[in-house]
């Protein structure tokens, strides 16, 4: 039982950042219908974003040795500048684009910020210690709990209320949601494109900025790939929950937590290694018998 | 104008020809004139060339964009080397192949076509489930497909040496097997564009709802090319393995799919030419970013680009592309019948692509015009 | 007010609207009909922007607005309610009726005109925290109409807003829209198929037919007569068109 338990709360910390990174890509989705593979190196920008650049094996910190109060918001604002300049410069140009060639383009930047990165910090993983004291345990009835865990899924709750009652409650937030509804007719009603477009974006750097802490706090390493797995989860976590959802992006991020969770701690040991490609599988099953996701919006519906 | 008499034929195969002459100089050049550098990267460019032209057999005429395809080069590729490998390397250090792969050891050409036929069987086997799929969803699909690929080839490790290599693959001297190879997969791609299959697949590219109101098998001919598609690819990932001679998984993921599509987006999606054509152009331009990148000397000074440079190159180029001519340097055309007759305006083959995936976009409202 | 210079719309190599030119001034009511694939709700976009012109201009009160985009020409003062409704069916009534308002400069008069669209339409402060998607038919053409009317728009253009009503709904609206244009002041540009309805109100008729404007008079002149009906149909062109152009009715 107490196993199950602390499964069960490692499941809920992984599906946090999952949820996390799954919001980013799904907010674009949903306005723009720009499946963003380069997010995963928005998350990786940030998170190199602590270090001195040098082509050194060791990393010096640099904003990382900044206080929090300090530090935490100037990794948003750098993420948040990449989102934006990534829009101004590519896919604005790119606004009436198949969604295909927004897919490639998405890519394309991904492998551009992956070998700046490699041309000013050097291909080899470097080790950095962000936070390292959150990995003490703390006591919870019967289980053990890392901090990190807990901050993981407070930091997921406060963002992802915030980012709620922000589109519920804000004028902007309900010219987004038109928006991501009817664009044109959004646009016919007077909602400027390119502002919420770029609301968009930056929220979405912001979701990126929050998840590259949080992992690099818990994995300790820098590499230029940082970001791609977790890219390829949150991915997979709007597809399942429903493509332009964000409700389906946060159900999604759980449930693959859950999955891939669940399937490490349950698998027979010769499968465990085989773990991810279990979970892909599951994604493709999922998107066989409901191609729209848990939660499909109607926009994805084709009017015939 | 009969549609398959002789001029037509000259007219749709035209393109393949002046391809193949194509080919057949820039490799006898490089062969004649180069040195063991150049040797080098022509055979990886011609082996590029049979993958990107096998994608683009899929992606351009069904308008579907597979991310997945470089999993079919990597079954291939592992194919070949259990076809090839001394018995007794494998049968000490890949245990769990089955006894038969272990103790036996084909020949050359043969390993190619058996690579080619396991990627074949595999798209048959993934491709009966998800071809149903379409747009974005189908996308997805591939992209876990690669991965799933990947994560199997990485960890099995008694079949695959997992993250260690496959070594002792012999090694094909000189491109020209390859060239060969080539020719096939363009001969492969123009009687597929030029078929029924291949005008069925187009149609249902340009409107999904239409072309299965026609009652097109959109799906049956979807997983046709699908299947044709990862057969070529096989062979291309088959013929790696022989240039590579050492084998190790991680070659076949995200960076290869990105420059292999890049090729083919560079070139133009919608036709066989633009493959060919992409490959090449892309190719050289990333070898003289290479060769800026081991920099020259001028005087005391040497100039070189940083390390890097290369891929970068690579993305930005990609990006305008996309930007300002996202149907590639050939307009998604093929090479065209330089003999006007007097209808020179009847039977183009080809509808100009004026987007990447040749496909028309869906009628989303979300589109921001 | 509004003038529309000589334009030309093309879907890719499909022509949509070959140099069609209309005119409005301030406080008419005008009507477009013409059958279906005529090109009027390609007109009505073009105005409001949401299409490209090929060529020509598009003016209001003497301020050039094609090329324009769509929310500039929206504060400008034109509204759109465009065919098929399109109400944002996951945001509440009163978020679609609110979203035309966040871009107005007399935040002052929102509140108030909020109140005074609502009591034109009753049927919509019941629901007023429903989603928008699960209003019948009728009361979305109201929302959709109360929205634009909400953006304090001078000029509305309304595409063809008795498609799929019931007759008794689609008297309603347009005693609305009259009503508005009494009150208001406000000019209006209706898109419609059926030509009973637009006689009795309009004050001058454009008949569109294959992206061209066939016939345009007062609407008084036409009452009774059979212009309007060989315009709309092309009995009379059948005969005298050019081979080329008859292979293309």
């Amino acid at each position: 039982m107490i196993g199950f338990l602390q499964n069960l709360i490692d499941a809920l910390s992984l599906g946090s950042l999952y949820a996390l990174a799954a919001l980013g890509i799904g907010l674009l989705f949903g306005i723009l219908r720009l499946a963003n593979f380069a997010h995963g190196d928005f998350i990786t920008v940030g998170a190199y974003a602590l270090i001195v650049p040098s082509l050194d094996v060791t990393a010096k910190m640099f904003i990382g040795h900044w206080p929090i109060i300090l530090m935490v918001p100037t990794v948003c604002i750098v993420v948040v500048v990449l989102a934006l300049l990534a829009d101004a410069l590519l896919f604005r140009p790119l606004r009436r684009a198949s969604a295909p060639t927004l897919m490639i383009a998405s890519f394309a930047l991904g492998y551009i910020i992956q070998n700046v990165i490699l041309m000013f910090y050097g291909a080899r993983p470097k080790a950095v210690d962000l936070w390292s004291n959150l990995s003490q345990q703390v006591e919870i009835g019967p289980v053990r709990v890392p901090q990190l865990q807990l901050v993981t899924i407070a930091v997921t709750i406060v963002l992802t209320v915030g980012l709620t009652l922000f589109l519920r409650r804000t004028s902007f937030g309900v010219q987004m949601r038109a928006a991501a509804e009817d664009f044109r007719m959004a646009r016919y009603l007077g909602v400027r494109a390119n502002f919420v477009v770029g609301l968009a974006f930056a929220i979405s750097g912001l979701l990126a900025a929050a998840v590259s802490l949080l992992f690099l706090s818990q994995s300790g390493q820098l590499s230029n790939s940082l970001g791609v797995p977790l890219m390829l989860f949150a991915f997979i976590a709007t597809v399942i929950g429903g493509m332009g959802s964000l409700t389906g992006a946060v159900v999604g991020g759980f449930g693959v937590g859950l999955v891939s969770t669940m399937l490490q701690a349950y698998l027979p040991p010769e499968l465990r290694p085989f773990r991810d490609a279990f979970v892909f599988a599951v994604v493709i099953l999922i998107l066989l018998y409901r191609p729209g996701g848990i939660i499909p919006t109607k926009a994805l519906v084709q009017r015939v | 104008m009969d549609e398959f008499g002789p001029q037509m034929m000259m007219r749709k195969y035209w393109p393949l020809m002046v391809l193949s002459v194509g080919v057949l100089a820039i490799v006898a050049v490089g062969d004649a004139f180069g040195g063991e550098q150049l040797q080098t990267t022509l055979i990886e460019m011609l082996i590029r060339m049979i993958v990107v032209v096998a994608m683009q057999l899929f992606i351009g005429n069904s308008g579907v964009l597979s991310f997945g395809h470089i999993g079919f080069m990597c079954i291939g590729a592992y194919a070949a080397a259990w076809a090839t490998c001394e018995p007794s390397w494998k049968q000490l250090m890949l245990t769990g192949l089955p006894e038969f792969l272990q103790s036996a050891q084909w020949p050359f050409p043969a390993d190619i076509f058996m690579a080619g036929a396991l990627a074949a069987l595999v798209a048959l086997l993934f491709g009966a489930v998800v071809i149903r799929l379409s747009g974005i969803a189908a996308s997805i699909a591939t992209f876990a497909f690669l991965a799933i690929i990947n994560s199997v080839y990485s960890n099995w490790e008694s079949v695959t040496a997992g993250t260690s290599s496959i070594i002792g693959i012999p090694t094909l001297g000189g491109p020209w097997p390859t060239v060969i190879f080539v020719l096939l997969t363009m001969l492969g791609g123009f009687l597929f564009q030029n078929s029924r299959y291949g005008l069925m697949l187009r149609a249902s590219r340009d409107d999904d709802v239409a072309a299965t109101a026609c009652a097109v098998e959109v799906i049956r001919v979807r997983l046709i090319a699908f299947v044709v598609s990862a057969f070529f690819v096989g062979i291309g990932g088959g013929l790696y393995a022989h240039f590579l001679g050492v084998l190790t998984v991680d070659v076949f993921y995200l960076n290869l799919t990105f420059i292999t599509l890049s090729m083919l987006v560079v070139g133009g999606v919608g036709s066989v030419s633009g493959a060919v054509i992409g490959v090449v152009a892309v190719t050289v331009v990333v070898e003289v970013l290479r060769s800026l990148e081991a920099g020259f000397a001028v005087g005391a000074a040497h100039f070189a680009l940083p390390e890097g440079s290369q891929e970068i190159g690579l993305g930005l180029i990609m990006a305008l592309i996309l930007i300002f001519r996202p149907s590639g340097l050939t307009r998604s055309r093929e090479i065209p019948w330089p003999f006007t007759t007097r209808s020179t305006t009847s039977a183009s083959s080809q509808t100009p692509a004026d987007d990447v995936a040749a496909a028309a976009p869906e009628p989303l409202k979300g589109a921001a015009e | 007010m509004l003038e529309v210079e000589d334009i030309h719309v093309n879907y890719g190599r499909l022509v949509a609207l070959r140099g069609v030119s209309v005119n409005v001034d301030e406080g008419e009511i005008v009507c477009i009909i013409g059958p279906n694939g005529a090109g009027k709700s390609t007109m009505l976009a073009a105005i409001a922007g949401g299409v490209p012109l090929q060529s020509g201009t598009v003016r209001l009160a003497g301020q050039t607005i094609s090329g324009m985009v769509p929310e500039a020409i929206s504060r400008l003062g034109v509204s759109l309610v465009p065919e098929g409704r399109h109400v944002f069916g996951t945001l509440s009534v009163a978020e679609n009726l609110r979203i035309g308002t966040f871009q107005r400069r007399d935040r002052a008069n929102v509140n108030k005109d909020f109140e005074r669209i609502l009591e034109h339409f009753p049927q919509l402060r019941e629901r007023l925290n429903q989603p928008g998607g699960r209003l019948s038919g009728g009361e979305q053409q109201m929302l959709v109409i109360a929205r634009a009317l909400l953006t304090r728009p001078r000029l509305v253009l309304v595409d063809e807003p008795s498609l799929g009503l019931a007759p008794r709904i689609i008297d309603q609206v347009y005693e609305i829209l009259i009503d508005l244009r009494r009150r208001d002041g406000l000019t209006l540009l209706i898109n419609e198929q059926s030509s009973d309805r637009v006689l009795k109100f309009a004050d001058r008729i454009y008949v569109l037919r294959d992206g061209r404007v066939q016939l345009h008079d007062q609407a008084a002149n036409l009452r009774g007569g059979q212009a309007i009906m060989s315009a709309y149909f092309g009995f009379q062109d059948r005969h005298n068109a050019p081979p080329s152009e008859r292979t293309s009715s």
